[in-house]
């Protein structure tokens, strides 16, 4: 049987485009309102510490770049991320990169803290709330994580596990605002 | 040609559907379907078990009944259950142990597919042969490949017919009429 190569590559091309385009639509697919943030100012946002005694503000960190990471102890994908979290933290905090963890756990926040403890992790965390979660748009899916310039504008915003340098590539991008340099 | 025609344009119609599903799965909470059971008869003073079905959608998985990890969200099923009718207990299915692709090192023990739960149900001999009702909530948390989504409640419900058993059957059919003396 003869075979036309032009349907051959008609077919062909149609299902790498459907491969490509499924596999990015589900691993950076985001609600729509949440790409209404890039460009614009990081909503604001006040929350307590886990442990209750502080209160955890976006706009403490002024004139850094942040990556604000959504996250909750049951999300296994989440718990990737943290041990790279940490590195990071360690290797581009001098430049001025700040990690800052919202949990959106219903637990008691001493599980949280429990569960921060055992991962090592580095930065601070801070118990979250749907309403910030709505203010970013909404969080459908864990993890989700925004990046956030000196300037306090959003870069860029990721949903589900990526990979370690991806994550990277977003805090260059947000490192590289050009903003006032954060004063440690 | 007209042959051509046709399968490309067939093509460019599958691709554009499947444009749309995907943005309809991505980001979207799964949703497990529920099942129910036909009405399962069970005498009044006895055990009975009802059999529930679920369906995950595909590339979705949710935790089993037990999972390994203690920071993880165990399905269970809650049930209220009407006066005089105990649920006895609940059996679920053992998970799976697999590994997913954003840990292909550490196993999860979760449900995937279709699982069935067994709920025991007693209803006490007092209960009044009839049709009862029994609600509940399917307690889950779902994840595919890359995300994990947050815990959600599917309600459910069952019919009972609480029938009289066979020995009370028997007991009110007296063996003998005193007339007969």
């Amino acid at each position: 049987m003869k075979r036309d190569p032009v349907i051959l590559i008609v077919v062909a091309v149609v299902i790498s485009l459907m491969l490509v385009f499924g596999i990015q639509k589900t691993r950076h697919s985001r609600p729509n309102s949440a790409s209404a943030l890039q460009g614009k100012p990081a909503p604001d946002f006040s929350l307590a510490s886990l442990d209750g005694k502080a209160t955890l503000k976006l706009s403490d960190f002024k004139g850094k770049a942040v990556l604000l990471n959504f996250w909750a102890t049951w999300c296994e994908p989440c718990k990737i991320e943290m041990p790279w979290f940490v590195e990071l933290q360690k290797q581009y905090g001098p430049q001025g990169l700040q990690v800052l963890g919202v949990a959106m756990d219903d637990t008691d926040p001493k599980d949280i803290s429990e569960f921060a403890h055992k991962m090592g992790v580095n930065y601070p965390i801070a118990v979250g709330k749907e309403a910030v979660g709505d203010q970013y748009g909404g969080i459908p899916y864990l993890p989700s994580t925004f990046y956030i310039d000196r300037d306090g504008k959003v870069v860029d915003r990721v949903y589900g596990l990526v990979s370690r340098s991806e994550i990277e590539d977003d805090i260059k991008k947000a490192l590289s605002s050009t903003g006032q340099v954060a004063q440690n | 040609m007209k042959a051509r025609r046709i399968i490309a344009a067939f093509a460019i119609i599958a691709a554009f559907s499947f444009a749309a599903w995907s943005q309809n799965f991505a980001g979207h909470q799964p949703t497990i379907v529920y099942h129910p059971p036909e009405i399962t008869s069970i005498s009044r003073g006895h055990l009975g078990g009802v059999v529930l079905q679920f369906r995950i959608p595909g590339g979705f998985h949710i935790n089993s009944n037990q999972p390994k990890q203690d920071y993880l969200k165990k399905t269970e099923l809650k049930l209220d259950a009407p006066t005089d009718i105990a649920i006895a207990g609940v059996t679920y299915p053992a998970g799976e142990d697999r590994s997913f692709p954003f840990d292909p090192n550490e196993k999860l023990n979760v449900y995937t597919g279709d699982f069935a739960v067994k709920v025991l149900v007693r209803p006490l001999r007092t209960v009044m042969p009839a049709k009862y009702a029994v609600h509940g909530m399917l307690k889950y948390q779902a994840c595919d490949n890359a995300a994990c989504y947050p815990p959600k409640q599917l309600p459910i419900s069952f019919e009972i017919k609480v029938v009289k058993a066979a020995s009370e059957t028997r007991h009110r059919n007296p063996a003998q009429s005193p007339n007969i003396h």
